[in-house]
């Protein structure tokens, strides 16, 4: 369409260039669409978009581009449309593993398609940098379409004239047309008790009126989209690591350990899992297996002394308990421990053997023996024990000397010198596995040749072992950003609620001798629109359809 | 009488209602053209009676609903079968809602077949009641399942007015090939709804016959840590096999038309837990749905589109369109605040991060953006009225894959929700 070169109304309004209808009243601009009969266009009144520069330079152009609705749908289904091979393959980042080899792993599970859809990326969709680089641009035609159109919207309906152009009227989708009913004054008057009735704003001028209602309806998207910008700026600040911290605790029933890179240290007190009574549960499940809670009992310190020398003992301060739980963090200003994971394999703390005598079958001890950190010397009895060597996972390597494979309990085994009856002066060395299983695995008695004929050391009793029943694994987080997406939802929801739930609308009344045209126009949902003038109507004994009201311009 | 009977009582009561009241409006549109009668009245009479027993309905469910949620102590909406009812109780009050503003109670025409298919797909699965697992111990269990089934229940309505809208407005018996090509779509369309009705037919047929068949084998998969895990795997068949398991031996398998081995065996990349009986169940259900709608042509002798439509006459096209719109955009603001921000608000609380690209999640996610289009494409002047109307179709198919189609296709943090 070409643009008028005079955008100055008859009604004597000068408006800015590409204006459609005039700001002021409303009428045709273009020769063209003002000899034609159609409904009228009222997006934005009519009013010219920055966009629609008459020569538009290198920053215009981008403007342009980005302030294109076409623009904005297709950067929308771009993103739905490549968002979906992520959602459907497993994604990366979720394999916890470092077996895990991606370049293997998604031709064996999805086949070649999933290798595909891996050689190009969509194994680690939301990481990557063209998803980034959507959001960006999703972020820009945001701001730009926003401002694009809230401009020329707030110009258009600022500075409203009661007295529109007749053409405008009767190229309203709502029009109604017809005989004055009573004296000029007494209509406009009894119309305007009639809508203000209807919550309208109503300013009129005797011969004409204007009625409005609803009309922070129409900043609702403006809103929303604010609120959406909010939350898109939070998430690419938010890419910076050192703002949120995401790492994994391991703790062991009844160890203390520090959280990296904080100046906490965490106790667990055990973990559990609780399982649902009889009680509980239906008819049907009676006496079956469910679980109601996994549970770890947690004690949070904070270290106060000795923090970082390897020497001493840290001097932990203790800050709060929680029983943390699935849908129950331990959160301190801020710092969370989420339940992740568990693992019920019980690890060996320490035992209290005794020492038996096989030639006199006398007991001595107990004595304790811990895993971690034991004492250097023993005396049980008429023995003396002096450790040797420690393994906490015993065995033999290739070259046939004793080793351990990890610094967990899995196949405690030590080394003592003993000295006692019947044993040399100077002490003998003696192996000890702890574990019974051990004992028969690495094969202890003939280790220890005839020294296993002088003595045994042995637990007697259960209960001279102590182990821990599980391992919890925790979930560390700190994510202070998280309150900004939250005002971000909050803004988005409040434009949402107001562009969605009311409805702008408008009525103008305008009376050329003995004729009356009322137009309406809403920015949507008709229906309800021309139920209401039709009502309106009624009450100043206008009796019509809303279908009558019906002007067109709803057919595509 | 016990709490729990109370429930299923109403609830079957709700279903009868809802079937009944499905029957008076078909009688209503139908009747019209009986002889010796004013059409109008005849219509206006049998829609009220229809509304009527749909309101009866909805109240009967009302109380199915509160019943098991006091006897069970929790908001029944933590499975398949809980969360499929819910969503039905809630496209039957977005119905009310939309009918509230609109009057047009030929809406409820489309509303409750779709209700009504809602609740028997939701009781092909375990409807017995389960405890809580911990992961769902939360108020947010009430707050973010709860609103996003009423958001999606409104995504619903405007796709019964957008399906209305469509059989409404195109021409069936043009010979266009634009026309024949929409014709077509909007049959198949239609089939699906027959086969997913089909589904719900064979699973309660066979159930009611007692079938049975087993198969065992050999099953690996990489857990999360990484290590290959092998183990033998028992399938139970409820159907007929038609597609065996890859690679499976046969343990058992009742004697079905003759058959006592099963035809076919399921293809290797044929992915996914159980991917033989899901085969076989969509097989079947395809079968039984063909069977019923070769079964319909024969008795109204014309694609089934072009039966329905000169029932429509006399309905606006333009108000159709309003409808499904404004079902969508009243939907929206509540989809957003249930599915995307509670979702991540509770998943911040349970998981430690408010967004995990969970399938579900981002199922909802594409949802989201898919309906944010729709809102856009409204916009221009060319996208009402029948683009509109297909959208608002497709965006329900959306809709029905994040609800179902991820529990049963996709594993996530969300599979807990998923079928036995």
């Amino acid at each position: 369409m070409l643009l008028p070169e005079n955008t100055k109304c008859e009604c004597g309004h000068q408006n800015g260039v590409g204006t459609i209808l005039c700001e002021s009243c409303g009428k045709p601009l273009d020769p063209e669409l003002a000899k034609s009969n159609e409904v009228l266009e009222m997006r934005y009144d009519g009013v010219a978009r920055p966009s629609q520069k008459a020569n538009p330079n290198f920053i215009d152009k981008i403007w342009n581009f980005f302030s294109s609705v076409k623009v904005a749908i297709y950067l929308i289904i771009i993103t739905l449309v490549l968002v979906i091979p992520g959602a459907i393959i497993q994604q990366a980042n979720t394999f916890l593993s470092v077996n895990f080899d991606p370049s293997t792993y998604y031709k064996e599970t999805y086949g070649t398609l999933g290798h595909l859809l891996y050689l190009f990326g969509f194994h680690n969709t939301f990481e990557s940098w063209w998803f980034k680089t959507l959001l960006v641009l999703i972020a820009a035609s945001l701001v730009i379409c926003s401002i694009d159109r809230v401009i020329p919207l707030y110009r258009a309906l600022n500075k409203q004239q009661i007295s529109k152009h007749l053409s405008f009227l009767k190229r309203q989708k709502v029009v109604y047309s017809g005989a004055l009913p009573v004296s000029q004054e007494g209509f406009v008057e009894q119309f305007r008790q009639v809508l203000r009735k209807k919550k309208y704003r109503v300013h009129s001028n005797g011969q004409a009126l204007l009625a409005e209602k609803y009309r922070f309806s129409r900043w609702g998207p403006y809103i929303n989209h604010i609120g959406l910008i909010v939350i898109l700026l939070t998430l690419v600040f938010r890419s910076f690591p050192s703002l949120h911290m995401d790492d994994y605790v391991k703790i062991v029933d009844g160890d203390t350990v520090p959280i990296t890179n904080t100046n906490f240290y965490v106790k667990s007190e055990g973990f559990n899992i609780v399982y649902y009574e009889n009680e509980e549960l239906p008819e049907n499940l009676q006496d079956e297996v469910r679980i109601k809670a996994f549970e770890t009992d947690v004690v949070l310190y904070e270290c106060i002394s000795y923090c970082d020398d390897v020497t001493q003992k840290p001097e932990l301060k203790p800050l709060m308990e929680h029983k943390i739980l699935v849908n129950s963090p331990l959160s301190y200003k801020g710092f969370r421990l989420h339940q992740f994971d568990y693992d019920l394999t019980p690890r060996l703390n320490a035992v209290s053997p005794s020492i038996v005598d096989k030639v006199t079958g006398e007991t001595y001890g107990p004595f304790y023996l811990s895993m971690f950190d034991p004492e250097q010397y023993y005396e049980v009895g008429p023995y003396s024990l002096t450790i040797i060597a420690k393994y906490l996972d015993f065995t033999i390597d290739s070259s046939g000397e004793p080793t351990t494979l990890s610094n967990n309990p899995n196949a405690p085994a030590f080394i003592f010198n003993i000295k006692g009856p019947g044993f040399a002066e100077s002490g003998e060395n003696y192996i000890y596995f702890p574990l019974e299983k051990d004992k028969v695995r690495f094969a202890q008695d003939s280790i220890n040749r005839d020294l296993s004929d002088l003595i045994d050391i042995r637990v007697l009793d259960m209960e001279d072992v102590q182990f821990s029943k599980a391992t919890t694994y925790l979930n560390v987080r700190y994510d202070p950003v998280v309150k900004y997406l939250l005002i971000g939802a909050f803004i988005c929801m409040l434009g949402l609620t107001m562009g969605s739930y009311w409805n702008h609308r408008r009525i103008w009344l305008r009376i050329d001798e003995q004729t009356i045209t009322i137009a309406a126009h809403t920015n949507k949902n008709w229906f309800a629109m021309r139920q209401e003038l039709a009502t309106c109507l009624k009450q100043v004994d206008i009796d019509v359809d809303q279908k009558d009201l019906d002007n067109g311009g709803n057919k595509t | 009488m016990k709490l729990m009977d109370v429930s299923t009582f109403s609830f079957t009561l709700a279903f009868v209602l809802y079937c009944s009241s499905f029957g008076l409006y078909c009688v209503a549109v139908g009747g019209k053209r009986w002889s010796n009668r004013d059409a109008k009245l005849h219509e206006k009479k049998w829609t009220k009676i229809a509304f009527i027993a749909a309101v009866i309905g909805l109240v009967a469910q009302l109380t199915s609903f509160v019943t098991r949620w006091v006897e069970t102590g929790h908001i029944p909406n933590s499975n398949l079968y809980e969360y499929i009812t819910l969503f039905a109780l809630f496209t039957m009050l977005a119905f009310f809602i939309i009918h509230f503003i609109y009057k047009k109670p030929l809406l409820g025409m489309f509303a409750l077949p779709l209700t009504i298919i809602m609740i028997g797909y939701a009781s092909v699965f375990d409807t017995g009641v389960q405890p809580l697992i911990p992961q769902l111990q939360s108020h947010w269990l009430k707050i973010h399942v709860s609103l996003a089934a009423l958001g999606e229940a409104f995504f619903a309505v405007g796709f019964a007015a957008g399906l209305m809208y469509l059989l409404r407005t195109v021409d069936f018996t043009s010979k266009e090939k634009h026309l024949v090509r929409q014709q077509r779509i909007i049959e198949f369309v239609l089939v699906s709804i027959i086969i997913v009705c089909g589904f719900i037919i064979s699973a309660f047929v066979f159930k009611g016959l007692g079938y049975s068949a087993s198969f065992e084998h050999e099953s690996a998969r990489v857990d999360l840590s990484g290590q290959l895990i092998s183990q033998t795997v028992v399938v139970e068949y409820t159907m007929p096999p038609i597609f065996e398991p890859y690679n499976a031996t046969q343990l058992h398998m009742d004697k079905f038309m003759g058959l006592t081995k099963a035809p076919f065996e399921t293809p290797e990349w044929f992915g996914g837990a159980n991917a033989g009986r899901k085969l076989n169940t969509v097989i079947w259900s395809i079968i039984t749905g063909l069977l019923v709608y070769g079964i319909i042509r024969l008795i109204i002798r014309k694609p089934l589109g072009r039966f329905i439509n000169p029932f429509l006459d006399g309905i606006d096209e333009h108000d159709l369109d309003e409808i499904s719109y404004r079902a969508i955009v009243i939907g929206f603001p509540i989809f957003t605040l249930g599915a995307l921000i509670f979702a991540a608000i509770w998943a911040e609380k349970a998981w430690g991060r408010f967004w995990n690209w969970d399938p579900k999640e981002t199922w909802a996610l594409i949802t989201w953006l898919f309906y944010s289009a729709y809102l856009h494409f409204r916009l221009s002047r060319g996208w009402q009225g029948k683009p509109s109307a297909w959208l608002a179709v497709i965006g329900f198919i959306i809709v029905l894959f994040t609800l179902v189609g991820v529990n049963l296709l996709v594993a996530g943090m969300h599979s807990y929700a998923g079928v036995q």
